[in-house]
């Protein structure tokens, strides 16, 4: 697996350049989690349980 | 503070859920005589129109488009109603979107077998058709946003982001997979040529796995599971994380589908990079899935839609985590061109895409009748012959994918190939393949069991076509505006076209690095003096090559492994494919590659391998083409063939599509003659001939060239 990594004749600038784009963009995306309300997440996740607020029964 | 009273569109949801069904058995019927074709080619019935090349295109674009994608459009319109309290924007656009797919579905269900084919893997459908896809996409899309918009749910659920992601980034990998120059209603040129359609393409193909059969569905996983099990989502912290990582990551692992080949290294290793890196945020919808049901396990007992949701959820992680290893170059080299590679996409389609389809399908069709599942026990049934189906189509083809990798390598102690026939191990791999077709026949089977068991649920009841649901108006929604509500990402949750937009900016950033120096940079592609451009004849064989499909069983790219060079030659460069629109070099090898066949055997030869190819090589399962000796050559279209090709860029001289056809005709004289030495008559104007003609230049030119060629 490491080999083929380590021969790449100046072309190590491609992997390590996205690398390092992609580790930017995962801390953002981790920070942004960090500061997530906890309420907003319990209510986020509660979306799908709740969306059968339908009054089809009444037609039943 | 007025209670809105609307209802959902059900009547959309049930006829994509019927196309789901039909299509599903038309395509995974159209397989299963696929498979039997490779043990028993007489099952193409004798017919140009039934026979493997051209009914393969048609098997996997059914179950990837027809199957799979009006099964999204029932999850998703579905469950898009019902998370943003709205009934979808448009009844016409609904219908106009449904009816609209099922009409390009039966377009490439007659084009296909008929020939017309770009050659593009999963992408075959010819330019007409792919205009069409656009503008029934976009449909789909006016609906979608249209319908965010008018919502009255202000947040959107992790479930639609997907949704969105999948609808952005499926326009652009088609937009720019299609870029074709017509030369008649049913023929193109693509406008990229050898490495570089190569690497749009399996651009295109590796994020079509990502885009179409993963996100959408990951989307309906996060819908359904919760809903199925009674519980939230286990984190959805995770599914945020997994989300933006899976998006951002999927689009640059493209070019692991071309290791070893000509594409320049420095692309191959950030294709590996990417691919390895896939392996978290896959996971991290494969455990997030698991976990919804942790403490409801006793729930997975008894509820056949949650067996299947389970099963599908595993499925993806397997799939998910070969992908990375199959990236691997050491694995690669072994495990590419062979069933292995089929036995992963299976595991995926049947796994993943399939029982997640069924799960959904047994889950919502008796709630939109209100009524009861018919039978508890055929679906349960259905359940476990289908899970046997599955491991007896992939533990068979994994097999033969092991065996007939390592066979293509081995060496005898003299340093000779150990089997320099390759039929030898395409015989050696033919009892897996009829296991193989039991085993879709076995999956087969419980998808018609789904079918009667849902009719007759349908049958039971009549549907609630419009259900009536009741919400406050967005306005209104009362919104704790404390200082984290503020951030940038609640604003974001609520602003769906800067999420649009934001989602496009990432795909395109991997898109972009990836494409843009093969494109630009010279020294990526160097060119080779002696390759020149195809003669008249050579280019009408070279299409109907692509007619046949033969490019579903025979690459055209040799890898620079001994095991390789040893058995076809020199191997591939990419300057030798500069003139190629599109590129040939196949995914897989039922039969050898075939870049340097040029001159390698006589003209006879192919032509009586291809009238009967079991004259030539005993037990061969390639099926005959007696067609190509009766069938004229169509030279009509020679001239606006040769024109578009100097408009891509090819250098004809100027005015040789005045004299192409003269050309033309001298040059099957010639094949026509030498045939005739060997006792086989044939007239200069069959299809044949061309076939032949270009058979013989593959791979030729670069033996004339005197300059020394740059490494890949």
């Amino acid at each position: 697996m490491f080999n083929q990594l380590k021969n790449l004749a100046g072309d190590e600038y491609y992997l390590i350049s996205s690398l390092l784009v992609f580790m930017l963009f995962f801390l953002i995306v981790g920070v942004y989690l960090l500061k997530l309300n906890k309420q907003h997440i319990q209510m986020m996740s509660e979306l799908p349980i709740q969306d059968q607020k339908t009054i089809a029964n009444e037609e039943d | 503070m007025q209670l809105e009273r609307f209802t959902y569109d059900n009547k959309i949801v049930r006829n994509f859920g019927i196309a789901t069904i039909v299509w599903g058995i038309v395509g995974m019927t159209v397989g299963l005589l696929a498979a039997m074709q490779l043990f028993k080619p007489a099952m193409n019935m004798g017919n140009q129109y039934t026979t493997f090349g051209r009914i393969r295109p048609l098997h996997t674009n059914a179950v990837i488009f027809a199957f799979v994608g009006n099964a999204i459009f029932m999850g998703v319109y579905y469950s898009l109603q019902r998370l943003l309290k709205a009934r979808m924007f448009s009844d016409t656009l609904s219908k106009i979107h449904f009816w609209g797919w099922q009409l390009i579905i039966v377009a490439a269900a007659i084009t296909l077998p008929l020939g017309f084919t770009t050659s593009h893997e999963y992408a075959e459908l010819e330019w007409p058709i792919d205009i069409a896809i656009t503008v029934i996409w976009v449909v789909f899309g006016i609906n979608m946003f249209g319908t965010i918009i008018k919502r009255r749910e202000r947040h959107l659920y992790v479930a639609i982001w997907f949704y969105i992601a999948t609808f952005v980034t499926i326009a652009v990998l088609h937009i720019v997979n299609s870029f074709e120059l017509p030369i008649s209603f049913l023929k193109s040129y693509y406008v990229y040529a050898g490495v570089q359609d190569a690497l749009v393409q399996w651009w295109y193909g590796h994020n079509a796995v990502a885009f179409f059969l993963t996100t959408p569905y990951l989307g309906m996983m996060y819908y359904f599971l919760p809903k199925m099990a009674g519980r939230p989502v286990y984190s959805y912290k995770l599914s945020i994380l997994h989300f933006w990582s899976l998006i951002f990551i999927y689009i640059w692992a493209g070019p692991h589908h071309l290791l070893y080949t000509s594409l320049p290294g420095w692309a191959q290793s950030l294709g590996v990079a990417f691919s390895i890196m896939l392996i978290a945020p896959s996971w991290g919808g494969m455990i997030n899935g698991l976990l919804t049901l942790r403490g409801a396990w006793d729930k997975v007992r008894d509820d056949v839609t949650l067996k299947f949701m389970v099963v599908a959820l595993t499925a993806y992680g397997m799939a998910t985590f070969e992908g990375p290893m199959l990236s691997l170059k050491q694995i690669n080299g072994i495990a590419h061109f062979t069933d292995w590679i089929v036995a992963h996409v299976h595991v995926g389609a049947l796994g993943w895409n399939g029982f997640l389809t069924f799960g959904v399908l047994y889950w919502l069709i008796p709630r939109i009748y209100k009524t009861e599942l018919y039978s508890k026990k055929l679906a349960a049934f259905h359940f476990w012959i289908g899970t046997l189906g599955i491991l007896f189509y992939a533990i068979p083809m994994y097999w033969a994918g092991f065996t007939q990798g390592l066979m293509w390598k081995e060496f005898t102690a003299e340093g000779l190939l150990k089997y320099p026939n390759f039929l030898a191990t395409t015989i050696q791999i033919i009892p897996m393949h009829v296991l193989r077709s039991i085993g879709g026949a076995l999956y087969l089977i419980g998808v018609i069991a789904m079918t009667y068991n849902l009719v007759k649920t349908m049958k039971a009841s009549s549907l609630l076509a419009n259900e009536p649901a009741e919400a406050m108006p967005l306005e209104k929604v009362f919104i704790n505006e404390s200082a984290t509500d503020r951030a940038w990402h609640r604003v974001l949750e609520r602003k769906p076209m800067k999420f649009m937009v934001l989602s496009l900016i990432i795909i395109l950033i991997g898109g972009m690095v990836e494409m843009m120096p093969t494109f630009t940079i010279q020294s990526n592609v160097p060119t080779i003096a002696s390759v020149k451009p195809y003669s008249a004849l050579e280019l009408q064989g070279r299409d109907l090559y692509i007619r046949e499909g033969c490019v579903n069983c025979h690459s055209q790219t040799v890898r620079p492994f001994r095991s390789e060079t040893e058995r076809y030659g020199e191997y591939s460069k990419a300057g030798e494919f500069v003139y190629d629109h599109p590129f040939l070099w196949g995914s897989k090898r039922t039969g050898p590659d075939l870049h340097r066949i040029g001159g390698k055997y006589s003209d006879a030869w192919h032509y009586n391998h291809l009238v009967d190819p079991t004259s030539m090589s005993p037990g061969s399962i390639m099926p005959p083409y007696p067609w190509l000796v009766t069938q004229q050559l169509d030279i009509s279209t020679t001239t606006s063939k040769i024109n578009a090709m100097r408009t891509l860029g090819v250098p004809y001289a100027e005015g040789y599509e005045q004299q192409a056809n003269q050309d033309l005709q001298i040059q099957a004289e010639k094949i026509t003659a030498e045939l005739k030495q060997n006792n086989i008559k044939v007239k200069s104007d069959r299809e044949i001939v061309a076939i032949i003609a270009y058979l013989q230049r593959l791979g030729t030119d670069i033996k004339a060239n005197k300059q020394p060629i740059p490494t890949n």
